[in-house]
């Protein structure tokens, strides 16, 4: 599916303008990283997406889906075709690696033996299998944002979202879970992965889309991680 | 069926997951399921008691010679708050006076005829009416005079009206104290759980898959909380009826057993009903505010 932001502004109360007046389309199977500053509207943008929040302004379109006339009642059919991970992944407590990845599945209702199929799919894919009985307080940063990749995986969504995915963590971990999203795109899915990682930017070139103060800066295919003010 | 499965299960996880909470709730409904029957139980059985009375309450109007007893007794019949008329010829009454006084009634026909006048034995459905019902049987030209109970019979209507009320108060206090218990229950497991909640509406979880959870564990808490109560009151019950009955046995209490079967069907069904209505109106509040988009 492709993602079509047509002139958003996004301003929280009082007047805290997050996003101003941006244009950006992503096509279908593609990967996207969207960097800027701290405060720059990328994680405001992700967000929007999902349509946790509403532009004050503009229009987003997800496939055929117009997000300011999405339904109440639409909005969890919409969000299931988008694989989100969250910037604190989001994980539950008490719940373990396994039961963290299935309850996706299981909200949607799909039967007890599929889920069972796979989750276990997933999480051997992301390298997990050994801890999936484990709880998140027992795994380490790196492998919670592989749950929380697996989570987000599982239903095999059309949109891939990752809010920093490769935030403190080593630069071996991050290099693993930078292919496996690669590896998510490669079966064509549209990947967009807001990072403050230049290494990694740098290293699997994209297209990279830049923000600055809530403005696109910067739309590149192939691009580099520069950022102003950044050395 | 799959998500019917995650939902029972969930709400299993509900309940178990903050056990002593959810026996605080079980205690605090049942004790307050319990009063609500005590005090329903307690007003019905004084009601009860009061119909009886009243029912043994009998105005008596004694008509004026020449006058038409049937015709009179008919138009009071058709009076919407009138029980019973009974028509008593000179005859009848001098039977029952001789049954009441003996030997002593025979001065009563020292003169050759029977003086006693045509009455009326006037039955009303409650104390309240009698004294309305005097008003207008004075006002009557062919009624020669009316003896009734009316000290009695206000008393008996005041403390009718007086039970009804306390009783109303006591069981709607009862139902908003374990409507409020419930309400907190619930609202507790929905703080605890607001984080799972947000992520479940963000991976795309109906509103309805998350809150029957909540729902089936208000239920739960209300049907199990009316059953225990209904079970104590109905032995606690049954045993104060044998104990009276053995003591003081002019006490007559409540025991059509149809009756008290409805009563406690109805006591069951407030519990669930108000299990589930706090229930439902604390988990839609809560997910309405965390599914609106800022």
């Amino acid at each position: 599916m492709e993602v079509r932001i047509a002139g958003i502004t996004k301003i929280f109360a009082p007047d805290i303008v997050a996003l101003e007046d941006v244009f950006l389309t992503v096509e279908k199977g593609e990967f996207v990283y969207l960097i800027g500053t701290t405060g720059s509207g990328k994680t405001t943008l992700l967000r929007l997406i999902t349509r946790e929040i509403v532009p004050t302004r503009g229009q987003i379109s997800v496939g055929n889906q117009n997000l300011r006339k999405i339904r109440a009642s639409e909005l969890p059919y919409y969000r299931r075709s988008i694989g989100v991970v969250f910037q604190d992944f989001k994980l539950l407590p008490d719940l373990t690696v396994f039961e963290n990845v299935a309850f996706v599945l299981e909200a949607m209702g799909v039967p007890p033996r599929i889920v069972q199929t796979r989750v276990n799919e997933v999480i051997d894919l992301v390298g997990l299998w050994r801890r999936r009985f484990l709880k998140p307080m027992q795994l380490s940063g790196g492998e919670r944002q592989r749950v929380a990749i697996a989570r987000a995986m599982a239903n095999s969504p059309s949109i891939f979202l990752a809010d920093e995915p490769t935030g403190n963590l080593d630069l071996h971990t991050s290099e693993e879970i930078v292919r496996l999203l690669l590896s998510i795109n490669a079966a064509g899915t549209t990947v967009i992965v807001a990072t403050h990682d230049q290494y990694l930017v740098d290293a699997y070139r994209q297209r990279v889309v830049e923000l600055h103060d809530g403005r696109l800066k910067r739309d590149e295919k192939r691009g580099r991680y520069v950022i102003d003010g950044e050395l | 069926m799959g998500s019917f499965r995650y939902i029972l299960r969930d709400t299993l996880r509900l309940i178990t997951r903050h056990w002593g909470l959810s026996i605080l709730t079980l205690l605090t409904t049942v004790t307050v399921l319990f009063l609500l029957g005590l005090s329903s139980l307690f007003a019905l059985n004084l009601r009860h008691m009061v119909n009886r009375v009243e029912g043994e309450l009998v105005v008596q109007a004694y008509l004026k010679n020449g006058s038409d007893a049937s015709g009179l007794a008919g138009r009071i019949r058709s009076v919407s708050y009138v029980r019973d008329v009974r028509v008593i010829s000179p005859e009848e009454a001098l039977d029952r006076l001789r049954a009441k006084l003996g030997n002593q009634a025979k001065a009563v026909t020292l003169l050759g005829e029977n003086p006693l006048p045509w009455g009326l034995e006037i039955q009303v459905e409650k104390a309240s009416f009698v004294s309305m019902l005097v008003r207008d049987l004075v006002a009557l030209p062919s009624v020669e005079e009316v003896v009734y109970s009316g000290q009695l019979a206000d008393k008996l209507s005041r403390i009718s009206v007086l039970a009804t009320r306390v009783s109303g108060a006591i069981m709607l206090l009862g139902a908003i104290i374990s409507s409020l218990v419930i309400f907190n229950t619930i609202r507790i497991a929905l703080y605890s759980k607001s984080e799972e909640i947000q992520v479940m509406l963000l991976v795309g979880a109906t509103r309805t898959y998350i809150a029957f959870p909540f729902v089936l564990q208000g239920l739960f808490l209300g049907t199990i909380g009316a059953v225990l109560a209904v079970v104590a009151l109905a032995s606690g019950y049954a045993y104060v009826v044998s104990v009276l009955k053995a003591t003081l046995p002019f006490v007559v209490m409540l025991q059509n057993q149809t009756f008290l079967l409805k009563f406690h069907l109805i006591l069951l069904g407030t519990g669930m009903t108000l299990g589930w209505m706090c229930s439902w109106f604390a988990v839609t509040r809560f997910i309405t505010r965390a599914a609106r988009p800022s």
